[in-house]
């Protein structure tokens, strides 16, 4: 570790001299801190105070700076000392904004604050990202709409890219339309389909390596130094890649499954697909006798948004239906085309699509619920429909019945992407949406699970061209954005400023493979004896591995077992009265404390908060370090998790609740009562009703009574 | 499946509508904030929303005997709160003029009295009609000169049988057309069948009529409330002068019984019909004035109305200055334009007569057998 030279900076802007004695703060940072270099300044992010503290640090050759003062998560760009270790302590908004001012609690609060943030930072060290030598060619896995768009998006970009399409040609279920829902003001024009253009451009792009007929068969390594086997034609290659785009699209839903609405008892009823075909002959004719349809009903969500069949909305299908309203009322202006809809959804600008379309005479929409289409003798068909707007139990006379049908996603399947990972070779948990390879990280859609990997289009949730474009462009720069990081040797996402990476002590190593099995991203591979190893580019660096290892082996250089410990055992615990330790989610839980802050809310004074990465980093050694210190309650407080879970490490606090239990039934054995120790989901919109939790949790403690041990 | 209602769609009762002032009726997304709105619609399956349906979809068969199209008073609070601008106030009026036209008979006059390229036609009969009987009675061309008087243009026997004629025609056009409403109404297709109240006709007519003469309905509207007011002193003004028409035909037919001495128009300023013909003619000016100012001063909001509204607004414009203009230009002695005068209104008022079965004057007699009907089956 490198020597340096510590300097404590107190801030008195934003109302905390008016919160808290600074002289006090001084006096801890002093004795409890051991930091003899103390400054203090009216505003420190001012351009004066951040001029006295490059002052100070030129003058005395301070390098480890522990800056008291707002939340890390604002001003982090004022207080970047190039060079320095910089931690940051928040007596703002966990203190002069959550506090009753000049308290004797306030004042032991900001204190312990003052004193954990010394002992934090004489533990850590400043992380450096480790560069290394990359491939850069990205691979596009599906040459429909969104695999054409993101491989010219790549090339784009500089990148190299292999496009392997599984089919003999280009354009997947787009190349099989007639037209295409309009993507431009006024939003009433047909296209031709976009597909076409898209197909030429890629095969003419120099960049682009289109493989067809082709099928990956592997892919082994992480990202930067992926090994991809491809086989062309029965013949195998094995191809240098850095990122992966899957865009292996969705299939139609399979319609012979939708007896019930008449499909294969008449050939006058058809998908939407079939429609497609029938329209590129220039007349929508009946397909069992030639003759003009008069009347066209469109049946939406056929197999959609039903628990018998798919049970989600397919998105595309609505405008589709308007569109191909247009086909038959252009084709021929006496025709009558009706659309029975569930809920009529039309993304986007489509909106003005359909009020286009819905302008028409000639098309009839009402909302109702198709209980069977009827198939007379002759042949005639009758759509029956139910709670329609018209009141009644409606019965439609029929030329010709299309069914909406929805999309499957290539992933239902097969894994499609094949990869060497220990945990599988397909993307995880994809019963959450229903093998769609949708990411829940809310805010960073592309990612999936495997870093790297950047999942668009229909293969990730049902969309129509226009989205399934966007969404190409999306997944293209998150693909760019992961090679340059890999390069730096810094975290992809969602730490994407994150020079830190684990790094296990592996003497102590028990090959226990808990690391390797609860990594949310599979980081942690085995070699031949069964030892864990990183594959570090898939790392995002949550740190679940190290709240998992038993052994407490893994740290990182701002972030570990020792120096959380250590924040514990700085903490003044008095004789008298309750403390309390909360470890929070620096995602959710954290800023949900600020947002409680900013709105002057309350804060139970007991509290000190402790901010981790991930509450998949919590080892549980640490409520051993607080409880054995004589601290009262403990407090774990991380997103929602379930099947909307709100992790950004999808894992992580579901992983600390199932620690807990585990923990539980240890506290209950040493005769410590296990309600001292509490998960909490908090979402970042909870701020509201943060201050009532703590409240409840600091009551249920005060009624257990102190903690025994608080008296060794 | 007995109990589903068969689907006829009639793509060209879509346009009609839109032709008659719903252009905006395919803009509807059955939101049902009209239904919501309106102060007057029941709970129970609330118009117009379902009404907005059915004329998106062409059920024209449904929309004819739709009571609830006459329930309607045309407040335009749907209108004015509808999101989408679909106006469902004025696709109402449009089924309104499309119920008229399909039960009034002939329906090529009333197909001509909804296109304003007819008007030629429509204006070119009453002046022909009243020409020719001129021509007979030998007053064309031959009037007197001297004190003014109408009779010496056209005598008050060929009056009475002109109007008399055109009003019995219209007469047997509406008899007509309430039959067959009254039939189709009662036929077992309602929108809504709701519980049945035990009114009897008469006691309903009852109801209804004492709604009417204090604009029960109409007082409920938001948007248009004004409009309670002007319509209210209108209908005052043609009952006014229903009465002084009553009591000047009195005068004349029963002094020529005998009955009382004769009295002979034009009547005295001191008469009291003369009176009462002066404030019929004021209430029916005023009240025109005001709602044709309300119109133009909500267009934005509550709708404007259309070519078929403003077809009986100008009749009744003119009805009532023409009619007031005769008075003046008599009392002013100008012959050369007192007579022309008198002509036109004679024009107007045979329009307003003769065509009331076709414009929009039909709506007294539909809304009431509607509103009648409505009572019947206690649907408020």
């Amino acid at each position: 570790m490198e020597e340096r030279k510590y300097g404590v900076y107190i801030c008195q802007g934003c109302g905390i001299a008016e919160a808290v004695k600074i002289e006090g703060l001084e006096k801890v940072a002093r004795k409890g801190g051991k930091i003899p270099h103390i400054k203090n300044h009216p505003i420190l992010c001012s351009p004066e105070g951040l001029e006295f503290i490059k002052t100070d640090i030129a003058a005395e050759g301070i390098n480890g700076l522990v800056i008291c003062a707002c939340s890390p998560r604002v001003k982090y760009e004022e207080f970047d000392f190039p060079g320095c270790l910089i931690e940051r302590v928040n007596i703002r908004e966990l203190v002069a904004w959550t506090q009753e001012p000049q308290a004797e609690e306030t004042q032991l609060l900001a204190e312990d604050y003052v004193v954990m943030g010394c002992a934090k930072i004489k533990k850590a060290d400043i992380p450096e990202g480790v560069p290394v030598e990359i491939e850069r060619a990205i691979l596009v896995i599906g040459g429909g709409v969104t695999g054409l768009t993101a491989a010219l998006e790549a090339a784009n970009l500089g990148q190299q890219v292999v496009l392997v399409e599984k089919e003999a040609e280009l354009g997947g279920l787009g190349a099989g339309l007639f037209q295409q829902t309009p993507r431009k003001y006024p939003y009433q024009e047909l296209e031709v389909p976009v597909v076409f253009n898209k197909i030429k451009e890629v095969l003419t792009n120099p960049k682009i390596k289109v493989l067809t007929k082709s099928e990956v068969v592997l892919i082994d390594g992480q990202p930067g130094l992926y090994d991809v086997t491809i086989k062309t034609d029965g013949k195998e290659d094995i191809y240098k890649i850095g990122a992966v785009i899957l865009a292996a699209g969705a299939k139609p839903y399979d319609a012979t499954k939708l007896g019930h609405l008449g499909y294969g008892k008449s050939d006058d009823v058809v998908t939407n697909w079939e429609l497609e075909k029938i329209a590129a002959d220039g007349k929508i004719l009946r397909p069992s006798n030639g003759k003009p349809a008069q009347k066209v009903v469109f049946i939406q969500c056929a197999g959609s948004v039903d628990p018998d069949h798919l049970p989600y909305c397919s998105a595309f299908c609505c405008g589709t239906s308007l569109k191909q309203a247009k086909y038959v009322r252009t084709m021929n202006p006496d025709s009558l085309a009706y659309i029975i809809y569930k809920n009529m959804r039309t993304l986007g600008q489509n909106e003005l699509f359909y009020k286009h379309a819905q302008n028409d005479p000639g098309i009839l929409l009402t909302k109702g619920d198709v209980t069977g289409v009827e198939v007379a003798d002759d042949g005639s068909l009758a759509v029956i429909a139910e709670n329609t707007l018209l009141g009644d139990k409606i019965k439609l006379e029929a030329d010709l019945v299309v069914l909406a049908t929805g999309l499957v996603p290539a992933t239902v399947e097969g894994p499609v992407l094949n990869l060497n990972y220990r945990q599988g070779p397909g993307l995880p948990d994809l019963e959450l949406f229903q093998g769609f390879a949708d990411s829940n990280f809310i805010c960073f859609q592309y990612e999936t699970r495997r870093t790297g990997v950047y999942a668009a289009g229909a293969v990730r949730q049902p969309m129509d061209m226009a989205t399934a474009m966007e969404d190409a462009a999306g997944a293209a720069l998150k693909a760019y954005q992961c090679l340059e990081h890999t390069a730096k040797g810094i975290a992809v996402h969602p730490r994407a400023w994150d020079q830190t990476f684990p790094d296990p002590f592996m003497q102590r190593c028990t090959a226990c493979k808990r690391c390797t099995e609860e990594c949310p991203f599979g980081a942690i591979e085995e070699d031949e004896k069964g030892t864990p190893f990183y594959k570090i580019n898939r790392c995002r660096r949550c740190g679940t591995c190290m709240g998992a290892c038993p052994e407490r082996i893994v740290s990182f250089k701002d972030f570990s077992v020792d120096i959380i410990g250590s924040m514990i055992k700085a903490m003044d615990v008095p004789e008298e009265g309750t403390r309390i330790v909360a470890f929070v989610c620096e995602n959710d839980a954290y800023p949900a404390i600020d947002a409680a802050a900013l709105n002057r809310l309350k804060l139970h004074p007991a509290v000190r908060f402790i901010s981790v990465r991930c509450l998949g980093s919590f080892n549980l050694v640490w409520i051993a370090d607080a409880l054995s210190r004589g601290i009262d309650g403990i407090l774990i407080m991380g997103c929602k998790y379930g099947d909307d879970y709100q992790c950004h490490f999808a894992k992580g606090s579901e992983l600390a609740n199932y620690r807990m239990g585990k923990l539980q039934e240890t506290l209950d054995r040493l005769a410590l009562e296990s309600e001292r120790a509490q998960f909490m989901e908090v979402a970042i919109n909870d701020f509201d009703k943060l201050p009532k939790l703590i409240d409840d949790f600091v009551v249920r403690v005060e009624e257990i009574g102190p903690n025994p041990y608080k008296e060794f | 499946m007995a109990d589903e209602t068969v689907i006829k769609s009639d793509l060209e009762f879509v346009k009609r509508l839109q032709e008659y002032g719903g252009e905006s009726l395919k803009k509807c997304y059955q939101c049902a904030t009209c239904s919501v709105v309106c102060n007057i619609s029941p709970d129970d399956k609330p118009y117009p929303r379902k009404e907005m349906l059915m004329a998106q979809w062409g059920l024209k068969d449904q929309i004819v005997k739709d009571p609830d199209i006459w329930a309607c008073h045309y407040c335009g609070d749907c209108t004015t709160y509808c999101p989408r601008g679909a106006n469902p106030g004025e696709v109402l009026g449009a089924m309104r003029q499309a119920c008229i036209e399909h039960y009034s008979f002939p329906s090529m006059l009333a197909r001509m009295v909804s296109q304003p390229k007819f008007l030629p036609v429509l204006l070119a009969i009453p002046v022909l009609v009243i020409l020719f009987v001129m021509k007979l009675t030998g007053t064309l061309g031959n009037i007197p000169a001297g004190t003014i008087k109408y009779s010496n243009m056209l005598p008050l026997l060929a009056v009475d049988a002109i109007f008399v004629a055109a009003a019995g025609f219209a007469v047997f056009v509406f008899v007509n057309g309430v039959r067959r409403y009254w039939k189709d109404l009662n036929a077992d297709i309602s929108p809504w069948k709701a519980k049945l109240s035990n009114k009897s006709v008469v006691s309903a007519t009852i109801d209804v009529l004492k709604e009417f003469i204090v604009h029960k309905r109409f007082k409920e509207c938001v948007t248009n409330y004004a409009r309670s007011t002007s319509h209210l002193l209108l209908v005052l003004g043609f009952i006014a002068l229903a009465i002084v028409t009553a009591w000047s035909a009195y005068y004349e037919w029963a002094s020529k019984f005998g009955l009382i001495p004769h009295k002979e128009s034009p009547f005295s300023i001191t008469e009291p019909i003369k009176w009462v013909a002066l404030v019929g003619t004021f209430l029916l000016l005023y009240g025109i004035y005001l709602i044709y100012q309300q119109r133009q001063a909500k267009a934005n909001g509550a709708g404007f109305g259309g070519y078929f509204d403003w077809l009986l607004i100008w009749v009744i414009v003119a009805v009532g200055v023409t009619g007031a203009m005769s008075w003046i230009l008599r009392l002013a002695n100008l012959a050369s334009l007192a007579y022309p005068m008198y002509f036109l209104h004679l024009v107007s008022v045979f329009f307003l007569f003769f065509y009331a079965p076709y414009t929009k004057m039909a709506h007294l007699v539909y809304r009431t057998t509607a509103l009648v009907f409505a009572k019947m089956q206690g649907r408020e």
